[in-house]
């Protein structure tokens, strides 16, 4: 597990409350722990998915209204594993959709301990 | 530069975790990896890493002679190192000695062990008074010190880097290493206030 | 230099304005900002802390205090890029009109200039052969220099005399490293220094410690 100095002075560093990392909702860190797994493991060079984080920040803020760093995050994620033809937008879409369509209060892995 | 995407219909929430799932079926993800990350990222860092330093201090007389004799070192040995931590050397608060840290110049505050620095370490007020009248500078921070107690100020002109390891607060000898830490805040590692007392 | 961010002792700012709870960044661009800058020093101008400094210290005083701490790691970025010939003068503010909707004609592409200069080791500290030519508990007078360019020399030090505490580890030397020129990897003394002699007889007493270069130092007694 190779640690990126991003921790405290990373490329368009996350939110911060007192120095510390700051996740407003679980999916936030998923999404942040998915660009760096994937990078661990090779998939893509830093600097370009910084590259494509900047430029998902610069479209959200020209775009106006509320801002969330993390939807930047995932953006910049998804446009990597687009033009490299790992995961495409539309499988993503489609596998979101199907897990709208579960019941309630199963939005979490199942290798998990309790039955269901 | 790659064509701007177009929104999506599906919650943010849902995209994450579908794009997860496709990831890891796909064996490009080892969720426990995944979670590794997030882990070690929200939690070992900033801040947080000086407040170990310090409640192993508190707990551990060895572990305190190491980490005043070589800070580097000592702070190495919890796994706190990286840029701008080359040097750290750790100035021990008594009750009648207090140590404050600035930089006048820039802002070189020791990374590893206390994250970035905060708003008022970089203000102009801070960096030109902080060397001069530091006295008065601590009773606007709200900590008064008797006349008893000896300022020492610190201004991080080269690569060293320091941090403070303020007193250890009364009423605290009951506490394990782990319930110390909340107590050890940035202000007492930087010097412009005394660590917090149990409530 | 002589310039705006050598604080040490100015008057006139008032309180400090502290918030205990405040995130490390304010807001979006901060981050962006000060991610930029990493870039720019690490990848693109050559891994040169002591320019990147300098860089900040160029910036003019109004921009240098009114862009707060962030704002000035991005102009510093800017800095450093056009130095190193990766962005044409005014090509940021060109773009950053262009993207308002302006119809702006933005530079073109300048030539490369990065530095040859390849730091002998990673980091700042160097071992060097040596001895210290000053001991602990000696007394020494902080040189009355002005250097143009970078220094960790603070003005309210050069002069006055203080007492050798530690002898810090060898480092490259910042004035001469920020531009490039050459490490000149010296000892580093942490000198210290009553507030009096600072700043006057009626000062806070107090020791004040500064991490001070051999080649600013001079044997005092």
């Amino acid at each position: 597990m190779t640690l990126l100095p991003l921790d405290i002075d990373g490329p368009a560093a996350p939110p911060r409350t007192n120095g510390e990392l700051v996740f407003a909702a679980p999916w936030e860190s998923r999404a942040f722990g998915l660009a760096m797994a994937l990078h661990d493991g090779g998939l893509f060079e830093w600097e370009d998915f910084r590259r494509q984080l900047i430029a998902a920040v610069a479209r959200a803020e020209a775009a106006g209204g509320e801002f969330s760093y993390y939807r930047c995050w995932l953006e910049a994620l998804q446009t990597l594993l687009d033009s490299s033809g790992v995961v495409d937008r539309a499988s993503v879409d489609g596998r979101a959709a199907e897990l709208a369509c579960r019941p309630a209060g199963h939005d979490h892995r199942h290798d998990h301990d309790h039955p269901h | 530069m790659s064509p701007i995407p177009a929104p999506s219909d599906q919650p943010v929430e849902l995209r994450t975790e579908a794009l997860e799932a496709l990831l890891v079926e796909k064996g490009l993800v080892d969720p426990a990896v995944l979670d590794k990350f997030i882990k070690t990222y929200a939690e070992d860092v900033g801040p947080l890493n000086g407040a170990k330093v310090v409640a192993k201090a508190w707990t551990d007389p060895d572990y305190r002679a190491r980490l005043l004799e070589d800070g580097t070192a000592a702070i190495a040995e919890l796994g706190f190192k990286g840029p701008q931590g080359e040097c750290i050397i750790v100035l021990e608060n008594t009750p009648t000695l207090h140590h404050l840290v600035v930089c006048t110049l820039c802002s070189c505050y020791p990374w590893p062990v206390l994250g970035l620095p905060p708003s008022w370490y970089k203000d102009p007020a801070y960096r030109a008074r902080a060397v001069r009248e530091p006295r008065a500078l601590l009773e606007e921070f709200g900590l008064a010190l008797g006349p008893e107690v000896e300022i020492k100020v610190y201004d991080s002109s080269s690569e060293v880097r320091y941090m403070v390891l303020p007193e250890r607060p009364a009423g605290t000898e009951g506490l394990s290493e782990e319930e110390l830490v909340p107590l050890v805040t940035r202000e007492a590692m930087t010097g412009v206030a005394k660590a917090k007392s149990p409530a | 230099m002589d310039g705006i961010h050598d604080m040490g002792g100015m008057q006139g700012w008032g309180e400090v304005d502290f918030d205990p709870d405040e995130p490390a960044f304010t807001a979006p661009w901060q981050g962006r900002a000060f991610a930029i800058c990493l870039l720019s020093m690490n990848r693109l101008t050559g891994r040169n802390l002591d320019a990147m400094r300098h860089a900040l210290e160029r910036l003019r005083p109004l921009q240098y205090l009114q862009n707060g701490y962030y704002g000035r790691w991005l102009l510093m970025a800017e800095t450093l890029l056009t130095d190193s010939g990766v962005i044409a003068p005014g090509a940021v503010d060109a773009r950053a009109r262009k993207l308002r909707g302006e119809d702006v004609t933005e530079p073109p592409e300048p030539e490369p200039s990065k530095p040859d200069y390849t730091p002998a080791g990673p980091g700042s500290l160097r071992q060097i052969d040596a001895p210290p030519r000053f001991k602990v508990g000696e007394q020494v007078r902080a040189r009355d220099i002005h250097p143009l360019g970078h220094t960790r020399l603070p003005r309210y030090a050069r002069g006055r005399i203080g007492t050798v505490e530690r002898i810090q580890p060898a480092a490259v030397l910042p004035d001469t490293n920020a531009h490039f020129v050459a490490e000149n990897a010296q000892h580093c003394y942490q000198v210290a220094f009553d507030s009096r002699t600072l700043w006057g007889q009626e000062a806070e007493p107090f020791v004040l410690h500064l991490d001070l270069f051999d080649d600013y130092l001079e044997a005092a007694s």
